[in-house]
Order: structure tokens, then sequence, then C-alpha cells
């Protein structure tokens, strides 16, 4: 299949897209964080420390982080962190990756996820059309306040309780998938961020996506469509708020994307559109052809962690 | 690795098939009227597994006339239960009974028991008759039982698909007529899990980190779930997808577990290409138990 590199998203943002999110980030800014940070002894080794981590986002509602560090560098010079941002369904991972290779990570269970989903669980199927009528109740209203939440938590000194001495200053971001999509929308919208590394994007077109594949999970539309047509323009309108495409133009820091010309979950036509979309002036897109929704991480890998000792430092 | 198979290993299975056997399915089902469209329905299934354990599952059942050929995506080491796995086109649902299984501690299964991921794998691992996946394979083959059931299959084209546990569906259910499998925790554990750092072997190199007093137990306990001992009871069509020569599952170090499986046999070393690989697995089942036609996604063709 020939990918159209030029495609463009028919997504239109509403006029009042920054008031809606400055009103989320004041209630968001209103929220006081209560953190836990409680060491993991189970999961930590002779090399890194794990900890779980528990903070307040919006509504009050409690999320769950792993934080991983590495042993050898916790002296009193502060280290570069990446928060790691989870996939649609998957289970967040335990970041050991990122302290093998020098730097703390955060590893966000946003709401729904395991270990924080006692207050918030419309489940898999489920939460890509959780609300999908009302802005203001729709599911990544939360998720993408968890997102934010974990940065503002990262550039405070609460970590600093438990001895472990995070730079503010060096906060990237990445993830795949749903992580890549919240990876756009970390970047977008925390100043904090100093580079993100973002894969396969999804949240990105989402009413594109759902003509361009028959996969779950945007598939999850669809069924919400059809069985709801006469919804449609509700759900147009509400994910107009979400929509990664409209984002993309408040992201000046800089970012690399890679994307499987085969992508099966996340077309990648909405990757090079969004691509496309983003302002910052120091922004790379990696094509791998051959590859689907792994977005060729085998051979990305590295090119990632060049990207963050780059403009991170270690 | 336990360099023989426990002594009791078919009565420990016998055991737990018996338990199974004592425990009344009571299968219901209802229609999920906003996963079903014209070509399939969707079914949310309750069933009852040992221990009067309530399970969940999704039967996708193609609105036409059968009997067709099934996938079983068995239980997985994930917290989510899918109706087919991410990626996977939807149009399979047409051609293709589809059931899917939420094991005890899985979302849709997890009242009273909730597991933790990680954490599932290492469920009471110190003890035989404790160990969460003696219920999970339970679980696993009471899956089975219900497809039985279903007027609308192909018994002669079961496929169970997924990671170790449908190897042992395969060897511990006669149903099953073909497999794809992925293993990735349950050949020789403890011995690879030790030459890796990643999840979900990791959980294991975790817990004995932690308690190293147990590894003797823990050693016993994964031996009766080592596919290496299962290897021979499989008589299905089996695809194995090993890793690279890299990965701690490569072909080399699966080589007693393909070895040794009686089912005609095919293995895909991963090329770490999700769409390389996916192509390969639908392909393999299109001929094996479809029209020789795999029902691709969009973006594969």
């Amino acid at each position: 299949m020939n990918i159209n590199k030029n495609y463009t998203c028919k997504v239109v943002k509403p006029e009042d897209f920054d008031l809606f999110w400055v009103d989320v980030l004041d209630d968001l800014s209103q929220v006081d964080l209560k953190p836990e940070i409680i060491h993991d002894d189970l999961r930590s080794t002779k090399d890194i420390d794990i900890y779980q981590v528990f903070f307040n986002s919006l509504n009050n509602i409690r999320i769950s982080a792993w934080l991983a560090t590495p042993v050898s560098k916790m002296s009193d010079k502060p280290i570069p962190v990446i928060l790691q941002l989870p996939g649609y369904q998957n289970d967040p991972l335990i970041p050991k990756y990122w302290p093998l290779n020098g730097y703390a990570s955060l590893s966000l269970n946003h709401r729904g996820k395991v270990r924080s989903r006692s207050e918030f669980d419309p489940g898999y199927p489920g939460v890509l059309t959780h609300n999908i009528t009302d802005r203001n109740s729709y599911s990544y209203k939360g998720i993408y306040s968890d997102v934010w939440a974990s940065i503002d938590l990262l550039s405070s000194n609460y970590f600093d309780l438990a001895n472990v001495k995070i730079d503010s200053n060096r906060i990237g971001v990445a993830g795949s998938s749903q992580g890549g999509g919240l990876t756009i929308i970390a970047a977008a919208m925390r100043k904090e961020i100093k580079a993100a590394s973002c894969g396969a994007p999804y949240l990105c077109g989402y009413m594109d996506a759902i003509q361009l594949t028959n996969t779950y999970p945007y598939q999850e539309i669809n069924d919400y469509l059809n069985l709801y047509p006469a919804q449609l323009d509700d759900v147009t309108n509400t994910l107009a708020y979400f929509d990664g495409m409209n984002f993309a133009d408040k992201i000046t820091c800089p970012i690399i994307m890679n994307v499987g010309l085969q992508d099966n979950v996340c077309p990648p036509e909405t990757a090079y559109a969004i691509f496309e979309k983003i302002i910052s002036k120091n922004k790379k897109i990696y094509e791998y052809d051959g590859y689907g929704h792994d977005a060729g991480r085998h051979l990305h890998d590295q090119v990632t962690l060049d990207f963050f000792e780059y403009n991170l430092g270690k | 690795m336990n360099k023989l198979r426990p002594s009791d290993f078919g009565s420990y299975w016998y055991e737990i098939s018996k338990e199974l056997s004592d425990v009344n399915m009571d299968s219901e089902m209802s229609v999920i009227p906003i996963r079903s469209n014209k070509s399939s329905t969707l079914y949310s299934v309750s069933l009852v597994g040992v221990g009067n354990y309530p399970l969940k599952g999704y039967l996708s059942i193609p609105n036409a006339k059968g009997p067709f050929p099934t996938i079983y995506f068995v239980p997985r080491n994930a917290s989510v239960l899918e109706i087919i796995p991410q990626g996977t086109s939807n149009a399979i649902r047409d051609q293709f009974v589809i059931f899917s299984l939420a094991c005890r501690g899985m979302r849709n299964s997890d009242n009273p028991h909730v597991s933790m991921y990680p954490g599932q794998l290492t469920e009471n691992v110190d003890s035989v008759e404790d160990y969460i996946y003696r219920e999970i394979v339970a679980d696993t083959l009471r899956g089975l039982d219900f497809i039985l059931t279903r007027p609308e299959i192909d018994k002669n084209s079961l496929l169970a698909q997924g990671n170790d546990i449908a190897l042992l569906a395969a060897a511990l259910h006669g149903a099953v007529t073909h497999v794809v499998a992925t293993p990735g925790y349950f050949f020789d554990t403890i011995d690879i899990a030790k030459s890796t750092t990643s999840y979900p072997l990791e959980e294991f190199n975790d817990y004995l980190r932690l308690y190293p007093d147990s590894e003797d137990n823990v050693r016993e306990t994964l031996s009766y779930f080592n596919l290496r001992w299962h290897a021979q009871s499989i008589s299905a069509n089996t695809l194995i997808i090993c890793g690279d020569s890299e990965n701690v599952y490569s072909k080399s170090n699966l080589t007693p577990l393909i070895d040794n499986i009686n089912g005609k046999m095919t293995v895909k070393e991963s090329e770490n290409s999700a769409y390389k690989d996916g192509l390969f697995i639908q392909e393999w089942i299109a001929d094996e138990i479809g029209d020789g036609v795999p029902v691709l996604p969009q973006h594969w063709k």
C-alpha cells in the first residue's frame, strides 16, 4: 500500500480551543498533588532503585506511577529524567531501561490503568469513547491532565523527600502509540519538556484514522457511530478539542518521530500530517518501511538514546 | 532447569482437569450491540471456573451459515481482555468464530481476585498447589470446554493463539487442532530469566532477588509448567514465533521445545517487525484453517 505522505487531516480547531484548555489547566493547578513516594524493594536491583509513586490529578483522582533511578548516579548532582507515557491498553512498564542508560524515569499509569483505576475505569475497549459527546467529561480530559500533573510532579521538589535528585530543567518525554499521542500533548502544553520522542502517534487525526483503518482501538469510534449515527457531529466536535493535530502548533522543543509505513493501528498518514504541523524548528521524522505499529523500534532505540543525550545530556 | 520432568507431572495436571470437570460451567451469553455489526455479532460470555470463580469472555460469531473455523485468543499475561488483538482487521470476525477469555485476575474477571501487572507471574509461585497459573491454565481449558458447546464452530479447525498458554492449552486439551504461539516465560524460566532484565521474565528475577531462599520451590513449581515437558503432548499443527538470534527465546534456545512437538511444525524467527511477523501469522492461519486468503488490515495490503 502506498502511503500519502502529504495527507492532511480534516479536523478543525475550535475557536475556543485555547480557552477550554486554559480552564482545564487552571482547574488542575488547584489540585494538591499530595505525592507519596515509596521505595519498592521487590522491583529494585543493585543498580536501579524503583519507587511506587502516587499523586492526585484532576478531580482529585489518585494516579500511580513507577519511578526508576540509577543507583550509581544518585549523588548530589541532579540527573535528567524521561517521562515514559503508556500505550492505550498495555500495562505501563517499570522503566528499568532508562536507568540502565543513565536517566531517571517516571512511567505513568494514568487514570483507568492498572493501579490507577479504583476511581475511574471505563475499561478496554471503552476508554476511547467514554463520554465522547461531552468535552467536559470525555475520558481524555482527565488522562491529558494526568500527564500534565506528572510533569508538575517532576518539576517540583517532591522527589527530594526521597533523596531522588531529578533535574527539573532536563525533562524529556517519550512514548509510542497512545504514548506517542500523549507525548505530543505533553510537549505542547508544558514548557518544562525539553525534548520529546514520539512513536506511531495515536490520538492524532481521530476522524481520519477511523476511515483509514478498521482495527482496534480506533475501531471503538466506528462501533460507537454505527450504534449512534446521529451523534456524529457531537463526536466530531468533542474530538476536535482532544486531537493532537490541534496541539501541534504549540510544540517548540526538539522532537523526533518514528513511524512504521505498515502501521495497522495508527495510520502513518496521520503521523505525517501531525509532523507537518509541529512548529518546532528542531524536528525530524524517521520512516521505517517494512515495519508496523512497532514503528521500527528495534532499529530506532539507539536513535532515541542519542537524541536524548544530545538534548538532555546524561 | 530441573533436569527431569516431575514424577507426578501427569497426576498434577489430571487433578486440575478433574477439579474443573467437577464444576458446572454455567455458561451465559448476552449480545453486546455496540460491538456487533451486519457481518458479526459479539456476545459477552460468563463462565464458572475452578473454585466456582466467575470468568468473562468475548465471543464473536459471523452472521452467516456455519460451521466456521475458530480462533481462541487464550488468556494473556496482561490486564486487558481484547475482543481481537490490537491491529487485527475487524473483518476477521466475518470469517471466523473468535473467542477470547479473561483468566482470573484480568479485567472483566477480576472479582474477587485482581492481579497486578507486573506481579501476576509470581503470584504464589513458591507453591506448586497455590501458584496462580495452576488455576489460570484451568480457566484456559474451561474456555475450550465452552467453545466446544457452540454449534457454530468447525471442530476440525480450532486454533489457540497467544503466548505460552496457547501451547499449554494444546498440550492439555485434545480439542485444539492448531496453535500460534510466541513463548515468553514458561520455557526453562529461571535459567532463561537470569540472562535478561526485561519483563515479563524480570518478574521472576525480582522475586528471587527478594526471596532467594525460595528458588528451589519456585523451580519446582515452574517445572510443571515448563513447555519442555509439555511439548510431546502437542499434536496440533503449530506455528511458533521465536525471537531473533539475540533474544533469550531464540530458535536455538527453544530447540528442545520445537523438536519435541508432535504436530506439523512451523517456526518463524521474528524479524522484530509487527508487520512482517503479523503478516506471516495471518498467512499461516489462512492456509491452515481459512480459505487461503489472509484477512489483513488496510496497511498490510
